[in-house]
Formats: C-alpha cells, structure tokens, sequence
C-alpha cells in the first residue's frame, strides 16, 4: 500500500505528488490504469485531476520556490524573535530596579526560611521559593554530599538526599562547566571556596534542610567560570548564614 | 501527452544521495544506541528523568535502524536485486512505515514528557518524589509506547484517509505549543530567581558581577532557543508538507514545496542525531557514565 505522504523516501515509491504514484512507471500510462484500478479508492480522485488538468507552470507570478523561501524565512524570523524575547526577559527588572528592592529583599531571607523550616511540604506558591531554589542551584551536588555524609540515619532525611541527588542530576543538565569543574577536582567534591568559608554545622544542617532540586539554571548554565563559583555561593551562604542567625537571635 | 506534461514540471524532485542518509542514519543509530544501553545498565541512572531521555532515545534508535533499513531496501530494489511490489517487499514496506510513525509520535511525547517532568522539578519541588515515582514513570513510559504503537498501526492502515493526517498535525501543533510554553514559563521563573539572589545585600553590586550574570543569562536564553529552535527546524517542514499535500495538492508553488521532501526527511533523521547532543550529553552523570565505561574498556584494552 502507498503511503502517499511519506512521500517517494519510502521504499514502495509512494509520490508526492497525487495521482503519480508510482514514479519508477512513469512513461507507462496503461500501467497506471492498470495500478490504478487495483486501488480505486484514492487513486480515482486523483487520476480525475490527473487526466483533466497536470500542474502547469506558466504565468506564475513570482518565483517559483516562493513557498519555500517564505517558509524558511519565517522559521528563521521565528527562532531569532524568540531568542531576541528570551534576552529581554533576562533585561526586565534589570541593575536600576535592584537598589529599591534590596531593602524589602533583605527582610525576605528570613521570612522565607522560616517559612520554609515549618512548611516542609508546601510547594505550591512557586514564587515564594526564590532565593531558596536559586541559592540551592549553586551547590545542590555538594548539598548532597554533606546531606549524606551527615544525616544517613534519618528516614526523612534520607528521603530529602535522594530528591537531592535527582535535583543534581537535573541541576547538573544545565551547569555543564560546573560539573566539569567538580569532575576535574577528583569527583563531586565541595568547591574550595565553600570549604574555605569555614561553615559551621548549624548552617550545614540549616542549608540541608532545603533540598529543592532545582533543574533550570538556564542563567548558569556553562559560563560560570571557577571564579563565579567561589564568589557567588560564598557570598550567599554569609548572608544567608547572618541573616539566619539575625532571625534566631532575635527569637 | 500526460507524460509529457509532467516532464515538463519545472521543480523536479530534489534527490538526496543515499550516502547522505546512510551517514546521518548510522551514526545517529550509533549515539542514541549507546545513550540507551548506558541508562539501562548504569544503576544510578535510573531516575524518571533519565526514563524519558531513554525512551526518547530508543524512538530515535527505531526511527535511524527503520529509514537506514528502507534505503538499504530502495538501493537493492533499483539495483534490481528486489522486486518493488512483492508481497514481502510491501508487508516489510507496511512494517518499516508503521515504526517510522511509531518513531516520530514517540519522539514527540517524549519531548513532551521530558519538558513535563523539569516543569514539576521545579514548581512542585517538594513533591517531585511522590508525584514522579518509578511506578509512575514506568506507567507513563507504558501508555506512551502503547499510544505510538496502536497510533502507528492506525496510521498505517488509513494512511489514504485525510482524518489521520489532520489529526498528526494536531498533535505535532499542540506538543509544539506546550513544550514552548513550558519551557518559556521555566525560563522566566529561573530569570526571577536569579534577580532576587542578585538584589540579596552584598550580592551583585559591582559592574563584574552584572556582567557575569549578563553572560550567564545570555548562555540560558541561547540554550533554551537551541533545544526549541532545533525541534522546531527539524520537524516543522515535514509537517508543513502534509499541510501542503492535504490543502493545494495541484498549486504549482506548492508542488515546489513538495519536490524538497528528501531534504525534510534528512532534516528528521538529524534532528534523531543532535537530541543526544542537546538531551542526553548535556547532563553531567551520563558524560561521567560514559567515561568511566571508556576507561575501563581502555585499560582493559
């Protein structure tokens, strides 16, 4: 049987065009008929068009590949858009809207951790995880490690170290020169900025706690040189550490 | 007089060289043969994320073993050794169209099912464990395969019927708009995450920081429009053809448009060889995989 529109690629010389269906009998016309009667159904149609009138190619007003070319040209216009749409989402709320917000976001740390240390199970308020996921996207491979290095004997906790280790597979889709990095280094080791930072184990336990695989780290994804790597995290655990401890010394 | 005045088609059929799909065929048969077997026997691959990226693989795999095996089959046939229209050529014929079929609506739900599953990693962080089981994914994988199997037997026997063909393209249009929507709505909340990280007090200050964080957002924008932008080259001008086929069967632009069909076929079998690239490869647990099994198979060498 023909498939007609899979095209003259498969084997049974199945045409593209309609009413041609078998292209290797193209000069012989009783043998069409003869083909043609075998599979009346579809083929009549065709051989109706076919006989009246065959595709003719004068007067055409514009190229004739015109189709193409448009079609082309749009795929192209499309993905460019889109990548153009992309880069500007990355520009709004750029440099200049940070400086007000950064009040408003310092009270934030701790409102959202808190939140988070009595609402393990809540998820569903996408926007109220920011800072956690962002800040968890960094080092969720060593936050595995330490998770299980530390805390093997809590079913919970164990529970959270295998979302972890799903969240580093899908965090690492993403930060290929990271794990390239940590690859290098001999394995999935904490990066030397981070042990450098001398972490206590409060803020160990209190960074374990928040195991959200994060997949996407689009933003991330293989540019981060070693540099990044060692001042961002680093940077963000101190602050998250102090601001965590501001909160606790507070209550 | 017919026959003349097909000779007379100004956009002859554009032939691609058989060398050029038995190349593309084998080695994209080759990568995603090995992205398979490396999930399957590595035990802690074994995670839903992992599943779909094999299952899309293994479409893959179907799809270059059946187009390479039907090219194998037309060169034979116009160096004469087969017959074209035997019984056995016809029912191979009917068998290596319905996996084409199976392959390419398989791919789909697969990518389908991958942008799903990142979607719940990230929005339904906390339960991805207890909503994306094993079982789960073992049940989704199921109806997947099942689905491309009924669907491409189906396929198969009404191909001469226009309802399958809109309902393909249906299909292929509303993958298309979920993907893309799925993936944007990720993109955005990543952005976002990245901005609130930045505005923490300390953080992103200086201009290196900003320019940093610019590349880095420059490097995410170029990925996600890689992964969409190649799906959508690839498999947009097959679909557009069987557009074209059902809606101006006798326009002459059109037939122009129809006479590239080989091209949009090779167009497919390259989109089977870069999804390892832009799946597979880019997670960092299967590259180590990989060159840990070439290490040994060297020093055992």
């Amino acid at each position: 049987m023909d498939r007609w529109w899979l095209g003259p690629g498969s084997f049974s010389g199945a045409s593209l065009h309609p009413g041609f269906y078998n292209r290797f009998d193209m000069s012989d016309f009783h043998n069409r008929s003869q083909v043609s009667a075998r599979r009346s159904d579809y083929i009549w149609q065709y051989e109706y068009y076919d006989d009246e009138e065959p595709v003719s190619f004068d007067g055409l007003k514009a190229h004739r590949y015109s189709i193409v070319i448009g079609f082309w040209v749009g795929l192209a216009v499309f993905v460019i858009f889109m990548f153009f749409v992309l880069t500007l989402l990355t520009k709004t709320g750029g440099p200049h809207q940070e400086n007000p917000d950064s009040v408003e976001k310092h009270q934030r740390p701790e409102g959202r951790l808190v939140e988070f240390n009595g609402h393990q199970e809540e998820n569903d308020k996408a926007f109220s995880r920011p800072l956690l996921e962002g800040s968890r996207s960094y080092f969720n491979f060593y936050i595995s490690e330490e998770d299980q290095a530390q805390e093997k004997q809590k079913p919970e906790d164990k529970k959270r170290s295998t979302k972890v280790i799903a969240g580093r597979h899908l965090c690492s889709s993403e930060i290929d020169e990271m794990d390239e990095d940590n690859e290098e280094s001999g394995g999935h080791q904490p990066l030397n900025g981070l042990t450098e930072n001398s972490m206590t184990d409060r803020e160990c336990a209190f960074m374990s706690h928040f195991n959200i695989p994060n997949f996407v780290n689009l933003d991330q994804s293989s540019t981060l040189g070693e540099d990044d790597l060692l001042y961002e995290p680093s940077v963000v655990l101190e602050r998250q550490s102090q601001a965590y401890n501001a909160h606790r010394d507070t209550h | 007089m017919n026959n003349t005045a097909m000779n007379q088609t100004d956009c002859p059929e554009v032939k691609v060289p058989f060398p050029v799909f038995f190349t593309v065929g084998i080695v994209s048969l080759a990568e995603n043969l090995l992205v398979v077997v490396a999930v399957i026997r590595t035990r802690n691959l074994h995670s839903p994320m992992y599943c779909f990226m094999c299952s899309l693989a293994a479409f893959n795999t179907i799809a270059s073993l059946s187009k390479t095996w039907e090219n194998l089959m037309i060169v034979f046939a116009d160096v004469g050794h087969l017959k074209k229209r035997g019984p056995t050529e016809t029912d191979l014929d009917d068998v290596m169209d319905s996996l084409l079929c199976m392959s390419f609506v398989g791919s789909i739900s697969s990518f389908l099912a991958i942008a799903v599953d990142r979607y719940i990693t990230i929005f339904h962080a906390l339960r991805y464990h207890n909503i994306m089981t094993m079982q789960r994914t073992g049940a989704i994988l199921g109806l997947i395969w099942t689905l491309c199997a009924v669907l491409a037997v189906l396929m198969v026997k009404f191909s001469d019927s226009y309802f399958i063909i809109i309902c393909f393209i249906v299909f292929f249009i509303i993958s298309l708009a979920a993907i893309c929507f799925l993936y944007v709505y990720m993109f955005m909340m990543a952005r976002i995450h990245a901005r609130n990280i930045a505005a923490l007090p300390g953080c992103g200050r200086d201009k290196s920081q900003h320019k940093r964080r610019w590349g880095s957002n420059m490097r995410g924008a170029l990925t996600l429009t890689i992964l969409f932008g190649a799906f959508v080259v690839c498999w947009a001008p097959f679909f557009v053809h069987l557009i074209i086929i059902m809606v101006c069967p006798l326009n002459p632009y059109c037939e122009c448009y129809r006479s590239l069909f080989q091209l949009h076929v090779v167009l497919m079998m390259s989109h089977a060889l870069i999804d390892p690239a832009i799946y597979a490869f880019r997670m960092a647990e299967l590259r180590h995989t990989f060159r840990k099994r070439l290490f040994c198979l060297k020093w055992k060498l």
